[in-house]
């Protein structure tokens, strides 16, 4: 089997959703590292110089690409998949098992995903836009000039619409990473009594609510101040 | 547990052939013991039908011990039916109680085309284990059992896959109509034993290729196939399965 063909088969797709989803799942703990400074009670100094930081060096733009590839490819396979694999039953049941059989998130990452793809749209034309091509006030520290995207955020989370987006955009990825995390394993053919625990545990608790509360705590924080 | 009789009110699947438009059709049914199978049931019901002269409904059925794995039937939204691990002609007319309405609907999935009622043609499967779900041996005497050693956890590992009667309720009960859980036992079973070792390789990609040409969905890990099946067959099969095509796919020269 050429290695176009192995990609082309059903687990080989399966295996570039789970390999870009872990690679996505490191993302996320990376991101919520960096944006946590928002919080912090600095007038954003910390926040911007970070933002900057992000922004200017080569090295973490080359990553910031690919991991905009990386978000489009997961999501074009990902639905690709979910075409098929809704096509595979053409004349649908009268009566579904519902829960009963298997857990209702497990059955709705296509949804999740497109809740997420939606917001990440909106997500990054708000900041990352703004950031790179936009006009963003300026700030000074220790006399350097930054963009304050700090007021940019802070701004835009006195709208309550935009509080109400993220905190849903959070709730679809809560519910995507709670089965998706050990979905990928699974694909990976990485299913171990010693270890499923652990991977069960890491993907429930650390990116099924430690990572989106912390992320949704964000808007609601600056909000609510 | 005590008999009782019940009257039941049966919406069924009618579906005269493959391309014809189906419809579900209703039937009061009284006067069913508790002791009765879901399929004896069903005879009452066709009995009856055919003294009024009309068409029995066709269902697959044959062992109805359990182990054929012929009769599929989709009950209120459930593969066999609401019991854990059984099969339909094991499920027995006391999982219900008097004036309960029961749906019963075929197999759905393109790959299991309705070729009357409540019967699908499962040649797909068929077709699968042609692709390479076999051990090409070398006819002659067979030799000394104890030739070859098996660890014993390996060999009932092997057994729980093989225990797979190919009824389908994995591809009827998952959302995808995947069938990862039919292949991954049949990949199972030979690939736990040093029997099926020299075919290993091409054994998975062809049947895995074929499981894909006959248009079943992918895996999505819901666990609903595992819950579903009557010979409860477990999800690690289908881990193994990925394990096997990963290890097949990166090393396999052709």
């Amino acid at each position: 089997m050429k290695w176009s063909q192995f990609f082309n088969t059903s687990i080989g797709k399966k295996l570039l959703v789970g390999a870009t989803g872990l690679f996505l799942c490191s993302f996320v703990i990376v991101h919520l590292a960096g944006n946590i400074q928002l919080l912090y009670n600095d007038g954003g100094e910390a926040f911007n110089v970070y933002a900057t930081f992000m922004s200017h060096n080569s090295l973490i733009q080359f990553i910031a690409w690919g991991l905009k590839v990386v978000i489009l490819l997961h999501a074009f396979i990902a639905l690709q998949l979910t075409f098929k694999n809704r096509a595979a039953r053409p004349v649908k049941y009268a009566i579904n098992p519902g829960n009963q059989t298997s857990s209702w998130f497990s059955r709705q990452m296509a949804i999740m995903g497109s809740i997420l793809l939606v917001f990440l749209i909106i997500h990054l034309k708000d900041f990352w836009w703004r950031m790179h091509y936009g006009e963003l006030p300026e700030a000074t520290y220790k006399g350097e000039t930054y963009k304050d995207l700090y007021l940019a955020t802070n701004e835009a989370f006195k709208e309550l619409w935009v509080v109400i987006l993220y905190v849903i955009g959070m709730i679809g990825l809560s519910f995507h990473l709670i089965h998706g995390f050990k979905s990928a394993f699974q694909t990976f053919g990485l299913n171990h009594v010693k270890y499923n625990g652990l991977i069960n545990f890491i993907g429930v608790w650390v990116f099924g609510i430690i990572i989106p509360v912390g992320f949704a705590i964000i808007p609601l924080v600056i909000y609510f101040k | 547990m005590e008999h009782y009789n019940m009257n039941l009110t049966l919406k069924v699947w009618r579906q005269k052939n493959k391309d014809a438009q189906g419809n579900f059709e209703t039937y009061q049914v009284p006067g069913i013991s508790s002791e009765m199978s879901f399929l004896e049931m069903f005879d009452v019901l066709n009995e009856r039908l055919i003294n009024e002269g009309k068409d029995p409904i066709a269902f697959d059925h044959d062992c109805r011990e359990g182990i054929c794995g012929m009769c599929s039937m989709h009950i209120n939204g459930r593969a066999h039916g609401p019991w854990q691990g059984t099969t339909t002609c094991q499920l027995h007319m006391r999982a219900f109680k008097d004036g309960d309405t029961i749906t019963v609907e075929p197999w759905r999935a393109g790959s299991f085309p309705v070729v009357r009622d409540l019967t699908v043609d499962r040649g797909a499967f068929d077709r699968i284990i042609e692709a390479g779900g076999f051990v090409s041996v070398n006819t002659g005497n067979a030799q000394d059992a104890n030739s070859i050693l098996i660890p014993k956890d390996k060999a009932d590992e092997a057994f729980a896959a093989a225990a797979c009667i190919g009824c389908g309720a994995c591809v009827a009960a998952c959302k995808n109509s995947s069938a990862m859980l039919f292949v991954s036992a049949k990949v199972s079973q030979l690939a736990l034993l040093p029997q099926g070792q020299p075919e290993k390789k091409t054994r998975v990609l062809n049947m895995l290729a074929q499981m894909d040409k006959e248009g079943f969905g992918s895996c999505t890990n819901t666990g609903a196939c595992e819950a579903e099946c009557p010979k409860e067959i477990s999800l690690t099969n289908i881990a193994r399965l990925n394990r096997e095509f990963i290890a097949a796919g990166f090393t396999y020269e052709k």
